[in-house]
C-alpha cells in the first residue's frame, strides 16, 4: 500500500493549525470588540443612558442627519413627579428589571426584539400612543401592569394574565421601561410614532432646557442632541 | 450473547449504557417540547385556553427549555456513545457519570415543575435564584445553573480523562476543546445586571455560541465518528475535514455573533460585522454540498442502518434550508430591522433547530437502537419499516406546514406591524388580526398535529424497531479502498 | 464630547422600502438556492465525469449573479462602499468556493486513491 502525503495545502497538520488560528484570532477580535462595545452599552455610556434619565422627558424621533429614529432627551419630567439621584434611579430601574425577569415577561413579550411574540415589543412601550396622553400615562401603566385582565386588548381576546404584581413593583417596572426607551437601538423599531409629549404652551419647554448632561459618566448626551 | 433483536444492555459498553439513559430522557423531553408547543400554538387561536392556569409564557418557556435540554441530552449521550471506541479504553469515572446523570435529571424535573406550578416570583433576586431567571432559553434559576455547571464539569472530566488515559484522536482533541468552550460560555449567562443591553449582550454569547458554533462542532465530531465506524472512511481524511469544518464554522460563527448585535444598544459597527459574516455563513454549506457529492461519487455510500441514513440526509437538507435559506432571507440589517422579533424568527427558529439538530439526534437514536438490539438488520425490507418511514414523513410534513404558515404570518407582520405601523401596541394588534396572520396560526396548528403524530410514531418505532427481525446487520463490503 | 457624535454617526444602512420586501426575501433565498444548485451541478459534473453538466452549473451561477444584484438594489446595498464590497465579495466568493472545495476534496482524498487505481482518478482531471 503506497501512501503519499497530500499537497501541503490539503494536509491534516495545516488545517489543524488553520482551525486553531482562525478560532483564536476570531476570539481575540471578539474580546477586543467586547471591551469597545462596553463603552457604548454601560449605563451612562454612548448608547445607553444613565438611570437618572428617568428624571427627563424621553422622546423618539427621526433624526434626519443620522438617517434613523433615535431617542431624544428633553427637559426635566421626573417619573411619578419625583426627582431621583443616580443611585435611587438605579435602584428603582433594577427593581423593575428584576420584576421583568421574575415575571418572565420575555415569555410573551420581546425586549429590543428578543423574547417571544405573543404580545407587543416593549422597547418603546413607554412612548406608546395607546396610553392616551402623557398626563395619564404613568397611572395607566401602573394600573395595567397590576391588573391587565379587564383592560382593552384590541378584541383579539388575548389577555395579559394577573401576575400578582404589587404597586411598588409596577412603578419600578414603569421606571425600567422608561429607561429602556432612552437606549439608542440604532433605529429599531423603525417608523414608531411616539405619544405626543409636547407641552400645551410651547413657550414653556424652550426655557427649561439648559442641560443635557444627565448621561453624566460618558458625556453621551451628544448622542441625542435634539431637544423637544 | 444476547438474542438478536432483543434490547439488551449486554450489547453495549459502559459509556453506551449511560448514553441509552441520556437518549431516553431526551426522547421524553422531546415529547414535552411537542406537547407544550401545541398548548402555546393553540393559545394563539383560543386565547382563553388555560388562561391564568398555564399561560402562554409558561408553555412557551417549557417548549424552548425542553428543546435546549433534550438536544443537550442527545449530545451528551452521543459523546458517551462514541467515547470508549474512540479513546480505546473504558470511560474513566463512569460511576460518577451515572450519579451525575440522575442528579441532573432530577434537577431538570424540579426546574420544570417549578416553571409549571410556581411560575413567577416577587421582584427580588431570590426569585432569580430559586424560581426563574426570565431570560429566553436560559430561564433556569441560578441554583440549577450551578448544578448544570457542576454536572458538566464531571462530564468534561469523563471525556478528558478517558482520552488522556487511552489515546487522543483528532476527534477527541476537537471534542474536548469544544466542550470546554461550550461550558465556559454558559458562565457568561450567570449573572444579574439591571442594564438590559449588557444583559442581552452576554446572553447572546451563550445562545449564539452554543447554537451557531459549539453545538455544530459537537455534531461534526459525532458525525465524523460515524463516518469512520459505519462507512470505513479513513481517519486521516475524516479528521482533516473535521479541522476544515471547525475553521469554517468558528471562522464564520464566532464573529457571526454580530448579527444579534444590531438593535440592542450596541454600536453600529456591529451592523457591518454582522452583515459581513452573514454573507460568509453559507460558505460551509456550499462546502458540505460539494464534499457530499464528491463522497457519494467516490464511495458509493452504503449504509446498514437505513433510518439513520434517512435522518442524516434529512439533517443535511434541514440545515441547508433552515439555517441557510431561512437565515439569509432576513439576516441583513436593512431587512432585519423589520423582521427581528416577528414570526419570521419563529419560522427560521423552527426549521433551523429541527433541521440542523433534532434530525441529527434522532439519527443517533437509531444507531443506538440498532446496537442495543445486537446489531440487528436495519436495511431494506426491515420488518415493520413503515413506522420509521411514516414517522419521518409526518414529522417533516408537519414541520414544513408549520414553517410555511409562520413564514406567511411573519411576512405580513413585518409589513403591517413593523414597516407601516412602526411596532406600536396598536400596530402589533393590527398585524396579529390580519387574515394572513390568523390563517397562518390555524395552519401552524394543523402542522402541529401532523408533527405530533410523527412524534408518537417515532417513539413507537424506536422502542420496537428490529424486534421481530432475525437477520443480523447487513455486512457492507469494505468501502472501496 | 463631540467625539460621541462621530462615534454614533450617520446610519450605515438604508432600510428596505416596503414595496421591495418581497424582492428582498425572494432574491436572498435565491442566492442560497442557486448557490447550492451551482455547487451541486459543478461537483456532480466533475465526479461523474460529465462535462455536459458544466454549462448548467454556470447557468445556476448566472442566476445567482442576478439574484445578488437584485438583492443589492432592493436592500439598498449600493448606497455605500462597504455594502457594495459585500456584494462583490459574494459574487466572487460563490464563484470560486466550489472550485476551491473541490480541489481540497481531491487532494485530501489523494492517499485513498493511491491504492485503488483507475476509476476515480479520471474524474479528478479538469
Amino acid at each position: 500500500m503506497s501512501q503519499s502525503q497530500p499537497v501541503w495545502w490539503a494536509s491534516e497538520s495545516l488545517w489543524r493549525k488553520v482551525a486553531i488560528w482562525v478560532t483564536g484570532g476570531s476570539l481575540v477580535a471578539l474580546i477586543f470588540l467586547t471591551f469597545d462595545t462596553m463603552a457604548y452599552i454601560k449605563a451612562g455610556g454612548i448608547n445607553v443612558p444613565a438611570y437618572s434619565i428617568i428624571n427627563k422627558r424621553v422622546g423618539y424621533e427621526f433624526n434626519e442627519e443620522h438617517n434613523r429614529y433615535e431617542p431624544v432627551i428633553g427637559p426635566d419630567e421626573p417619573l411619578f413627579g419625583k426627582m431621583l439621584s443616580e443611585e435611587e434611579a438605579k435602584e428603582l430601574v433594577s427593581k423593575g428589571k428584576l420584576n421583568v425577569q421574575a415575571k418572565n415577561c420575555m415569555g410573551c413579550h420581546t425586549l429590543m426584539g428578543n423574547g417571544s411574540y405573543y404580545a407587543p415589543d416593549l422597547t418603546k412601550s413607554w412612548l406608546d400612543p395607546a396610553w392616551g396622553s402623557k398626563e395619564i400615562r404613568e397611572d395607566q401603566m401602573v394600573a395595567f401592569i397590576m391588573d391587565p385582565s379587564d383592560k382593552l386588548h384590541n378584541g383579539l381576546g388575548r389577555k395579559m394574565p394577573r401576575l400578582g404584581i404589587t404597586e411598588e413593583e409596577a412603578r419600578a417596572t414603569v421606571a425600567f421601561l422608561k429607561w429602556m426607551s432612552a437606549i439608542n437601538t440604532m433605529g429599531f423599531p423603525h417608523n414608531f410614532k411616539a405619544i405626543d409629549q409636547s407641552d400645551p404652551e410651547p413657550s414653556a419647554s424652550a426655557t427649561v432646557v439648559e442641560t443635557v448632561d444627565v448621561m453624566d459618566t460618558g458625556g453621551a448626551a451628544d448622542n441625542a442632541p435634539a431637544q423637544q | 450473547m444476547a438474542t438478536l433483536g432483543v434490547f439488551d444492555t449486554a450489547n453495549l459498553n459502559g459509556g453506551q449504557k449511560l448514553a441509552i439513559k441520556y437518549f431516553s430522557v431526551a426522547l421524553a423531553l422531546f415529547g414535552a417540547q411537542v406537547l407544550f408547543g401545541m398548548f402555546a400554538a393553540f393559545q394563539y387561536i383560543a386565547p382563553d385556553f388555560l388562561y391564568e392556569v398555564l399561560d402562554f409564557s409558561v408553555n412557551r418557556t417549557v417548549h424552548v427549555n425542553a428543546l435546549v435540554v433534550w438536544l443537550l441530552y442527545g449530545f451528551l449521550g452521543g459523546v458517551y456513545w462514541i467515547l470508549e471506541d474512540e479513546a480505546g479504553v473504558p470511560v474513566v469515572g463512569l460511576g460518577l457519570a451515572n450519579l451525575i446523570f440522575w442528579i441532573l435529571t432530577l434537577a431538570v424535573v424540579i426546574v420544570v415543575l417549578v416553571y409549571i406550578l410556581v411560575q413567577v416570583g416577587p421582584a427580588d433576586i431570590k426569585s432569580i435564584w430559586l424560581i426563574m431567571e426570565g431570560r429566553e432559553y436560559i430561564e433556569a434559576p441560578r441554583w440549577a445553573d450551578i448544578g448544570i455547571v457542576v454536572s458538566v464539569l464531571v462530564f468534561f472530566f469523563n471525556v478528558a480523562a478517558t482520552f488522556s488515559k487511552g489515546k487522543y484522536t483528532g476527534i477527541g482533541g476537537v471534542l474536548v476543546l469544544d466542550l470546554l468552550a461550550l461550558f465556559g460560555l454558559y458562565l457568561a449567562g450567570m449573572f444579574y445586571t439591571p442594564n438590559v443591553s449588557v444583559d442581552q449582550f452576554w446572553w447572546w454569547w451563550v445562545i449564539h455560541m452554543w447554537v451557531e458554533a459549539t453545538w455544530e462542532v459537537i455534531v461534526g465530531c459525532i458525525m465524523a465518528y460515524m463516518l469512520i465506524q459505519t462507512l470505513g472512511v479513513r481517519r486521516k481524511i475524516v479528521e482533516t475535514w473535521l479541522y476544515i469544518e471547525v475553521a469554517m464554522l468558528f471562522g464564520s460563527g464566532i464573529l457571526g455573533l454580530g448579527h444579534h448585535y444590531f438593535w440592542i444598544g450596541t454600536p453600529q459597527y456591529w451592523l457591518a460585522i454582522g452583515g459581513f459574516f452573514s454573507a460568509l455563513e453559507p460558505v460551509p454549506l456550499v462546502a458540505m454540498v460539494v464534499h457530499a457529492v464528491f463522497d457519494s461519487g467516490v464511495h458509493k455510500l452504503k449504509s446498514n442502518n437505513h433510518p439513520a441514513l434517512a435522518w442524516t440526509i434529512a439533517q443535511a437538507a434541514g440545515n441547508l434550508f433552515g439555517a441557510g435559506v431561512w437565515g439569509f432571507m432576513h439576516t441583513l440589517p436593512q431587512i432585519n430591522l423589520y423582521t427581528h422579533g416577528t414570526q419570521w424568527t419563529t419560522s427560521h427558529g423552527h426549521l433551523a433547530f429541527y433541521g440542523a439538530y433534532a434530525t441529527a439526534v434522532i439519527a443517533f437514536f437509531y444507531l443506538a437502537a440498532q446496537k442495543s438490539r445486537g446489531n440487528v438488520w436495519m436495511s431494506g425490507g426491515l420488518v415493520g419499516d413503515w413506522k420509521w418511514k411514516w414517522a419521518l414523513a409526518f414529522q417533516w410534513i408537519g414541520m414544513l406546514a408549520m414553517v410555511m404558515a409562520l413564514l406567511i404570518a411573519g411576512y405580513e407582520q413585518s409589513q403591517v406591524e413593523r414597516a407601516m405601523e412602526g411596532a406600536t401596541w396598536m400596530g402589533y394588534f393590527a398585524g396579529q388580526s390580519h387574515p394572513w396572520f390568523i390563517q397562518g396560526m390555524n395552519w401552524r396548528m394543523v402542522g402541529g398535529w401532523f408533527f405530533s403524530l410523527g412524534y408518537v410514531l417515532l417513539v413507537w418505532d424506536i422502542l420496537t424497531i428490529g424486534k421481530r427481525e432475525t437477520r443480523p446487520s447487513q455486512v457492507l463490503a469494505p468501502a472501496a479502498h | 464630547m463631540r467625539r460621541n457624535i462621530t462615534k454614533v454617526g450617520t446610519s450605515m444602512i438604508q432600510p428596505v422600502e416596503l414595496a421591495n420586501f418581497f424582492a428582498v426575501f425572494f432574491s436572498a433565498a435565491s442566492v442560497i438556492l442557486f448557490g447550492t444548485a451551482y455547487a451541486l451541478l459543478f461537483a456532480w459534473s466533475r465526479v461523474r465525469g460529465r462535462p455536459g453538466l458544466m454549462p448548467l452549473a454556470y447557468l445556476a451561477y448566472a442566476c445567482l449573479f442576478a439574484s445578488v444584484l437584485v438583492l443589492g438594489f432592493t436592500a439598498n446595498l449600493f448606497v455605500n462602499g462597504f455594502w457594495t464590497s459585500i456584494v462583490l465579495l459574494m459574487l466572487v466568493g460563490y464563484l470560486v468556493a466550489p472550485h476551491g472545495i473541490w480541489h481540497l476534496c481531491v487532494q485530501t482524498h489523494e492517499q485513498e486513491h493511491e491504492d485503488e487505481g483507475t476509476s476515480v482518478k479520471v474524474y479528478q482531471q479538469r
